[in-house]
This record gives C-alpha cells, structure tokens and sequence, in this order.
C-alpha cells in the first residue's frame, strides 16, 4: 500500500517535470519564430520606407559629388537625451551609377556597391563580424543606387527580449508551481495513507467497517473494503461455528474409545473383553464416520461453484450409489430391498450438468440414511425421473417435530440407537444447492420417509 | 457401592456400566432422561453419573428436579461442553463434581469415591476397622497386614459395612447396594456373604442385630 503510494506520487512529479519544461519550450519556440518573423516584417519595412525616402530626396544640386559625412549624432545633438539609439547598428549608402559614394551615415561607407543588387541581402563583413541585413533599392532610371542596412543583431536582441521576458516568469514560477503540484498531489493522497494506516493498525478478526468521510476518489476503495470486510467475517464466523461443533461432537465418541479401551483392559475373562472389542471396533466405525463427513463437508464449504461440472450421466451416479448401498446393506445382513427405478429413460432424468462424484455421494448420503434407520426386510427405492430424484423407504420416518431440523448440522433427533454423525443431511444439501438442486423431506402417508431432490426455482 | 448412571450414548453407557462394574461399583444405566429422573429414589444409591445431553429429558432439568425433591446423592455431571459458563452452570445446578469429555473410567471411579467419602465424612480413603482394613482403589482388604482373598460381592460387603460404621444395615438395603437392577439374587445370598466374612474375618467381625439386620462387631 505505502510503495504503490510512492509510486503514485512519484509519477505525478515525474510526469510534470518533464510536461511543465516541454510545454515551456515548446511555447518558447512558437514566441521566438513569430517574434522573429515581426520583428523582420516592421523592420523590413522601416527599412524599405528608408530607402524610398532616400531615393525621392533631391540630391541635384551636388551632382555626382560626395556628400560631407555627418558627425556622430551625440555630437549633434550636444549632450542632448539621444535614447537608446546607436549609430553604429545602421547604415545608409546612396551611390551614382557609376559607382561613386554620394553619401553614407552610419557604416553606410563600408557597404559595397554592386550594380544590379536590388533587394533584401544578408550578408557578412561591414567593419566587423557581425551579420547585416542590407536593403538596395535602384532608381528608376539608374541614376541612383541607395542602401540601407541595419545589423542582424538588433533584430536578434530583439526576439531575445521578447524571449528573455516570456522566460522569466516561467523560471520563476516553475519551481513554485512543481513544489505546489507536489503539495497538493501529498495533500490529495493523505486520505489514502489515512485508510493504510487504520488498515495497518487493524486485528485480524476486527471486522468493523472503515469510516466512510473519505474523499470520492477513495470511497468506492473503501466501499469495496468495508463489504470485504464483512464477507470475511462471515466465513470466519462460519469456520469458527463449524471448527466448534465438530471438536464437540468429536469429544463424545472419543469418550466412548476411551472408556471401552478401559474396560477392555480391565475384564478378567475372555467374555468381557470380547465385548469391549466389539463395542471399541463400533465406536473406531462411528468416530470414522463422522471425521469422513466433517471432512465432506469441509472441503464442500468453501466451494463456490463446481470447478468441473460435466453433463451428469444419471445412470453411472445411480448405478455407484446403489452399489456402494447395497454393499454395506447385505454385509449387515439386513435383508433389505434396494430398487433403482427409471421412470424415464436415463437420457432424459433431471438434465443438468455437474459433479457426478459429489452427486454420488449426495445420493448414497440418502441411501445410506435409509439403510440406517430401516428396520430389517424395508424396501428402500430410488426413483428417477426428469422432474427429479426420489429416494422413499417404508421405514419408521422422521417425527413431524424433528422434521424441519434434521437438516441442520449435527443435529439428531433425541433418543437414536443408530448411530450417525448427524452430518448427512447437510452434506446432501451442500451437494444439492451447488447443483440448483432443492432437498424436500416428508413422511410419506402409507408410513417411511420420502426425500425428494429436485431442481430449484 | 450402587451407582445410577444416566446417558444416552450406548457405548458410553455400556463402558461405564461393564468397566465401574469391574472397579467395584454396583452399576444401573437408564438411557432415557425420564427413566433416570425416576430411578434415583426407587434404590439406595451412594452416587449418580449424569450426562447433560439426553432424549426426553435434558440433565440440567433433571437435577434441578431431583434437588428440588431434596435428594442429596452426589451427583458427578458428564457433558461434552467445556466452556467455563456451561460448568458453572452445572455446578449452580447442583452437580458436585463434572468431568469433561473425552475421560478416563479411571477417573469416573475416583471422583465418584471422592464424592461418596466427601458426603460420609471421610478424608481417607483406606477404612479401617481393628485389625481389618480394605483400600477401595486397590480393592483390597487387609487382616493384619495380610491381604485376603475376597471375591467381589465379599468386597462390596466389606466396603459397605466400613463405611457405615455405627449403623445397622437391613437385609433389604444391603441386596439394594450390592445387587444392581435385573442381577439375579438367590433368597439367602446377604447371609452367605456374611457367613464367609466371618469365617475370614472372625466371628465377630459382623454383628446379627436380630430382626433389623448387620453392623460392625464391637472392638476388643
């Protein structure tokens, strides 16, 4: 929980360290090339104005010759305020057709003439190193060839003013804005911490819900917590109850173990101990049997559905459980009669589809009981049909008091001769539920009991 | 010593009957908590081995019955539950004494010897009487330090006449203590039995209290 947290608070910063920079230089990029391209249009511009206003000024009454070089404009304008000009970033150069200086300002006098050059040039080499872009524009009628130039470096300090500006605020802020994002995402996430460490403090049977005054984000987290809370509760309250009986159930048939085992080892005649075998190997069978259904049940329990359910072939389920019935029933001598009946053809009985080694031990669970609890020579039926399975003895029933309870664990009507751990009836109605199936118990009127297994709605 | 026990548990029951039988006790099992309720004061018993959970009638239910009809036998509860509540519960009931499931028979007899001694008085288990004396656990009896061969119903005899000393004993309560419901009893067997102690014991051993019954002989 705490690493995933990490992790979550981890990516978020990462994430934003490298979105916030990008989304930066990315916005930085665009500026810088539409500041240019501005700066290079109202430049242009000026520059061609320049050039025009030159180029209609009349320099008639000088001829061809040079005019005198103006001195530096802070000569001029004697301590005048002269801004932020500079002299040396511009130039103007008008020559005659022959090729003859008329007049320059600026670095005007190092720009060369070249007859034919009309038009933006950028080229390099007027004094110094730096870059200059040069406008020559022709008269008419030749007479005349004029230059403006101004250095690239202004245009260039220029969109790196406009930059310079964009880029403060954002270096500025961005320390700010990570250290907020990341105070926020800590803040966001608390809640989460707060459910961890009411988690980490938690017993393993404490079962109360977590309280639920957490953000939205969480709460369906939460949610899910508290119902799993209370499902494991329920299980381990099932589990409890269940461990509880069966170490109370198992304690009378160990008594009675241990109380024959005495007396075996203390009758002095053969007789005796004769007895106490016999009575120590039906308490072995009895304490057997009811460990063999604790452990049915127990691996039924937890089952949620069936892994493996297959289409059920009634007549092999029938078949086994019958066998398996009949087996113990003629070993006991009780001269019983065991029927299988198909009222409908085995193709067709209860279609569904299923587990056929549990559904084998469902039916001879009910066999069983009625093998049991018959008196000798009973007749004991299994019916098939495909509305459902029948199993009808015309044995002594169940008493109408104990009839809605047989089916609880452990449960035994008072005052049994047989013995039985009284774990039968919940084990087939474990097995019946997993297969939608439904158990009906009822005393039938001619006498005996009828249990009926058929699909639920 | 005659014992009532009352449980449902046909191995249970039938290990205490056969097994406290070999330890000396005159056993009489009732399966059915009614027919229990009813057996305690239709004979002379010294102890009753009581299972709470029975058909018809629940153990808890009986005791309080037989309490309440001030019947004072010591009564040594059995029960498959083992949390405190449930044994306090017993005990307010007014069992004496409760063991829980599974236990060992050896322990039933103890604790049922404890019992009747604790309601006779005693605080020892050996009784003694002259020169004779008999350890109830061992099933022994001693004349002058020479152990005697005595069958089980000459034991029991011992063992009664001991431990009510300055008491008479009818014939009829004797056959009650030493002979459980359903045992066969020849019409003379108390005098024969009193006639072979004599012979081990001495004459004097046993007093013929005429037209009431027997008690120990006076001491020399």
């Amino acid at each position: 929980m705490i690493k995933r947290q990490r992790t979550l608070q981890r990516r978020l910063a990462v994430l934003l360290l490298i979105t916030v920079p990008l989304i930066w230089l990315v916005s930085t990029a665009v500026a810088a090339y539409v500041a240019h391209h501005e700066v290079d249009e109202l430049y242009d511009t000026q520059l061609t104005l320049f050039a025009r206003q030159l180029l209609s000024v009349n320099m008639g009454e000088h001829g061809d010759d040079p005019l005198p070089v103006l001195p530096k404009t802070k000569k001029l304008i004697r301590g005048g305020d002269r801004g932020d000009a500079e002299d040396d970033d511009i130039g103007v150069a008008v020559w005659n057709e022959a090729g003859d200086l008329l007049l320059s300002d600026g670095k005007g006098r190092h720009f060369s003439f070249e007859a034919g050059r009309r038009g933006f040039y950028t080229v390099s080499g007027h004094g110094d190193k730096d870059e200059w872009r040069l406008f020559y524009l022709p008269a008419p009628d030749g007479s005349r060839l004029v230059a403006v130039g101004q250095r690239q470096k202004l245009r260039h300090e220029v969109v790196l003013k406009v930059i310079q500006g964009q880029l403060l605020p954002w270096l500025l802020g961005l320390p700010v804005l990570l250290l907020l994002i990341l105070w926020a995402v800590r803040k966001g996430l608390r809640p989460l911490q707060q459910v961890a460490a009411d988690l980490g403090r938690r017993s393993a049977l404490d079962s109360s819900p977590l309280a639920e005054d957490v953000p939205g984000e969480v709460l369906p987290m939460v949610r899910a917590l508290n119902a799993l809370f209370a499902r494991i509760a329920d299980t381990v309250e099932h589990e409890r109850r269940f461990t509880a009986d069966a170490a109370h159930e198992l304690r009378t048939p160990l008594a009675a173990l241990q109380v024959q085992a005495e007396v075996m080892a203390l009758m002095p005649d053969e007789t005796g101990r004769q007895h106490a075998l016999r009575q120590l190997q039906q308490g072995i069978g009895r304490a057997t049997r009811l460990v063999e259904q604790l452990l049915a049940l127990s691996r039924l329990d937890p089952l949620q559905g069936l892994p493996a359910a297959q289409p059920v072939d009634w007549a092999t389920v029938c078949g086994d459980a019958m066998a398996d019935v009949a087996a113990v029933a003629a070993t006991n001598n009780m001269q019983l009669q065991l029927q299988l009946q198909w009222q409908d053809n085995p193709a067709q009985v209860l279609p569904l589809s299923g587990d056929a080694t549990l559904l084998t031990l469902m039916l001879r669970n009910l066999l069983d009981n009625a093998v049991r609890y018959c008196p000798p020579g009973a007749c004991i039926e299994l019916q098939a049909a495909a509305t459902g399975i029948v199993v009808r003895d015309n044995g002594p029933g169940i008493a109408p008091e104990w009839l809605d309870r047989v089916h609880e664990r452990f449960f035994r009507p008072p005052g049994q001769d047989v013995a039985g751990s009284g774990l039968g009836l919940s084990i087939v109605e474990r097995i019946a539920s997993l297969h939608g199936l439904s158990l009906t118990l009822a005393n039938r009127d001619s006498g005996g009991l009828q249990v009926r297994l058929c699909k639920a709605d | 010593m005659r014992i009532l026990v009352v449980e449902d548990d046909p191995l249970i029951g039938d290990g205490l009957k056969m097994g406290l039988g070999q330890l000396g006790f005159v056993v009489d099992w009732f399966r059915q908590g009614r027919e229990g309720l009813a057996a305690l004061s239709a004979a002379p018993f010294d102890a009753v081995v009581l299972d709470l959970g029975l058909p018809g009638m629940d153990g808890m239910d009986i005791l309080a019955a037989w309490r309440q009809a001030g019947q004072d036998v010591p009564v040594l509860v059995l029960t498959a539950r083992d949390t405190l509540d449930e044994r306090l519960q017993g005990l307010d009931a007014g069992a004496d004494d409760y063991l829980v499931k599974p236990f060992a028979l050896s322990e039933v007899a103890a604790r049922l010897r404890a019992l009747i001694r604790r309601r006779h008085g005693q605080s020892v288990s050996r009784l003694v009487h002259g020169a004779v004396s008999f350890d109830p656990v061992a099933r022994t009896a001693w004349l002058d330090d020479k152990a005697l061969e005595l069958t089980a119903r000459e034991l029991a005899l011992l063992e009664l006449l001991l431990s009510s000393k300055g008491r008479v004993l009818s014939r009829e309560l004797i056959e009650e203590k030493l002979y459980g419901w359903g045992q066969e009893l020849e019409s003379n067997a108390v005098e024969v039995y009193v006639h072979h102690l004599r012979k081990k014991l001495g004459a004097g051993f046993i007093r013929t209290q005429r037209g009431i019954g027997y008690a120990l002989g006076e001491l020399q």
